[in-house]
């Protein structure tokens, strides 16, 4: 953990006491995830930026694109990249610049459910193929931490990439004529299937499984198990780095338990991505044009 | 060259004529390097590692004030894949993440197998030299370093055993008829879907398990169960290792 403040053993000793007892500090039940708070701009012309709050944990997202020359390997498919960054705002203890372990996981952790699982089709990113190809690429900027942030991360990255539109192009032989979004209205990205991260925490050698846990819960854990799967039932991936030993049957509840939350989490994505359509529906790019009202400017008026 | 999936129906034999449940040929070797404080040579098929521990030791920088105040050992990994080690001369760079993760990966899975409370302040650092890989790399990188650890004389509360599983090819048959194929090589890991898992104790607790690959969640046990049936061979046979180098040692001893 990069935080450099560990909690006392007095505090560590009432969490898990509690965690005998079914209880948790915030009164949650123990398979229950914090209120879930999606948010994607306000501006019409802006396209694949969420904003995702679990409980304080808040993770910003941005998807952006361009056109780059393919990998000479890869002809016929795009490019996609996350880039993660932890940055001091989320905690004490994180430094800007050095690459921290927990920031190399956290990127490992999410380049394997969605890059790795193909959740992106980058084929269809392909635009000439050996030429010119769509470089998609996502930036996760973690500004609170309160425990549960890969979780936050994988739900922001999902949700930023069905909002996002990238421009139209149109090919005549070689020639390549990428439109401006004021020019035609920008296409959605083609997803195979939206994979969502879920970690459980365990305590007392595996017997006690929390999900969504706290920071406080996450620095008293004896280890964790990160469950990626979609809401088909394909598990994306799965990683248990170390921590104490369990017993099989628990990690396989884990994992069916981890199902029910990731339709969970699918469906506030869903919900809140129709929402916002509907919003910007609203006439569209002529809004302007449409509403008989005037602008209304707000000064303070004088004297 | 692309897995001959098509003819593993017919006799379901693999590409290099296992059953679905048969281990690689295993072989290793305890106290390869004078120099260390404990090594071991490990191979798993065509996949040759060699380990070195050095420790339980001084943290190299001199514990200023800012470290923290923890009253167990530390546990450090490097890795070092050569470059020869692969079909082709890869040189990995120094910040590769797939090898950062498979640092922590081992670390984190020692951290909570040595008896760490009895060396406070201190570090032991475990040195892989990866010489060639042919799959299941983690895998067997753990049990590597389980022999190394031994005989390095740290004291562990068991055994750390490793093995790859992966989810049966796919064809016509039905789910139940398919048998996950235990101990993967390079080809085959390319090709499936699979899990690595790491099991410390008799009683095959899960210490490690790492999946990369999309599988559907009604595989999951069939593989997990195999994988961990996997691990307690390999158990049986570190074992072995251990005690027919005991004996040698004694033996030499004596005479």
């Amino acid at each position: 953990m990069p935080h450099a403040t560990r909690p006392s053993t007095n505090e560590s000793n009432f969490v898990l006491s509690a965690l005998r007892e079914n209880l948790r500090l915030d009164s949650r039940a123990l398979d229950q995830y914090r209120p879930i708070s999606l948010q994607f701009p306000s501006d019409p012309d802006v396209y694949g930026q969420t904003d995702v709050r679990i409980g304080k944990t808040r993770v910003i997202c941005n998807v952006s694109c361009e056109v780059i020359t393919p990998y000479p390997d890869r002809k016929f498919d795009g490019v996609f990249t996350i880039s993660c960054e932890l940055s001091p705002l989320m905690g004490a203890g994180v430094e800007v610049g050095r690459p921290d372990q927990t920031e190399a996981l956290l990127s490992r952790i999410l380049d394997k459910s969605i890059r790795r699982s193909n959740a992106l089709d980058t084929e269809s990113l392909c635009i000439i193929a050996g030429q010119k190809c769509f470089h998609v690429r996502a930036d996760l900027h973690v500004l609170d931490d309160d425990g549960g942030i890969l979780d936050a991360c994988c739900l922001a990255l999902v949700a930023a990439l069905q909002h996002f539109r990238r421009p139209d192009y149109e090919v005549h032989g070689e020639q390549v004529t990428v439109f401006d979004p004021m020019e035609r209205e920008p296409v959605k990205l083609t997803l195979q299937h939206q994979p969502f991260c879920v970690t459980t925490s365990y305590y007392d050698g595996g017997t006690i499984m929390v999900l969504d846990a706290t920071i406080l819960e996450e620095q008293c854990r004896e280890g964790e198990i990160v469950v990626s799967m979609n809401r088909h039932g394909e598990v994306c991936q799965i990683a248990k780095y170390g921590g104490v030993p369990v017993d099989a049957l628990s990690i396989l509840s884990v994992v069916k338990q981890s199902w029910e939350k990731v339709k969970m989490m699918d469906a506030v994505v869903r919900e809140a991505l129709s929402k916002d359509e509907r919003e910007r529906d609203k006439g569209g790019r002529m809004k302007a044009e449409l509403s008989a009202e005037n602008e209304r400017v707000m000064e303070r008026p004088v004297g | 060259m692309p897995l001959d999936t098509s003819t593993y129906g017919l006799a379901h034999l693999r590409l290099d004529g296992r059953r679905w449940n048969e281990l690689r040929r295993i072989h290793g070797q305890i106290s390869t390097q004078a120099a260390a404080d404990g090594s071991a040579y490990f191979e798993q098929g065509n996949t040759k590692l060699l380990c070195t521990v050095t420790g339980p030791q001084e943290p190299k920088r001199g514990g200023g004030s800012s470290r923290d105040q923890s009253n167990e050992a530390k546990v450090e990994v490097e890795i070092n894949v050569a470059a020869f080690s692969g079909m082709d001369r890869k040189k990995r760079t120094r910040g590769d993440k797939r090898v950062q993760e498979m640092q922590y990966t081992i670390a984190s899975a020692f951290q909570s197998t040595i008896f760490t409370h009895l060396y406070p302040h201190s570090t032991i650092t475990l040195n892989l030299h990866v010489l060639s890989q042919d799959g299941s790399l983690l895998a067997c990188a753990l049990n590597a370093a389980t022999l190394a650890l031994i005989d390095a004389g740290v004291p562990m509360s068991d055994y750390v055993s490793a093995c790859t599983v992966a989810s049966a090819p796919s064809s016509d048959q039905s789910l139940d008829e398919q048998d996950p194929l235990l101990d993967l090589n390079g080809l085959e890991e390319q090709e499936l879907p699979f899990l690595t898992v790491g099991t410390s104790g008799e009683e095959g607790k899960v210490l490690v398990l790492i999946m990369e690959t999309r599988v559907q969640v009604g595989r999951l046990e069939a593989m997990v169960s195999v994988g961990l049936d996997g691990c307690r061979q390999i158990r049986g046979i570190l074992d072995g290792m251990v005690r027919e180098h005991g004996k040698q040692v004694l033996e030499s001893r004596m005479s």
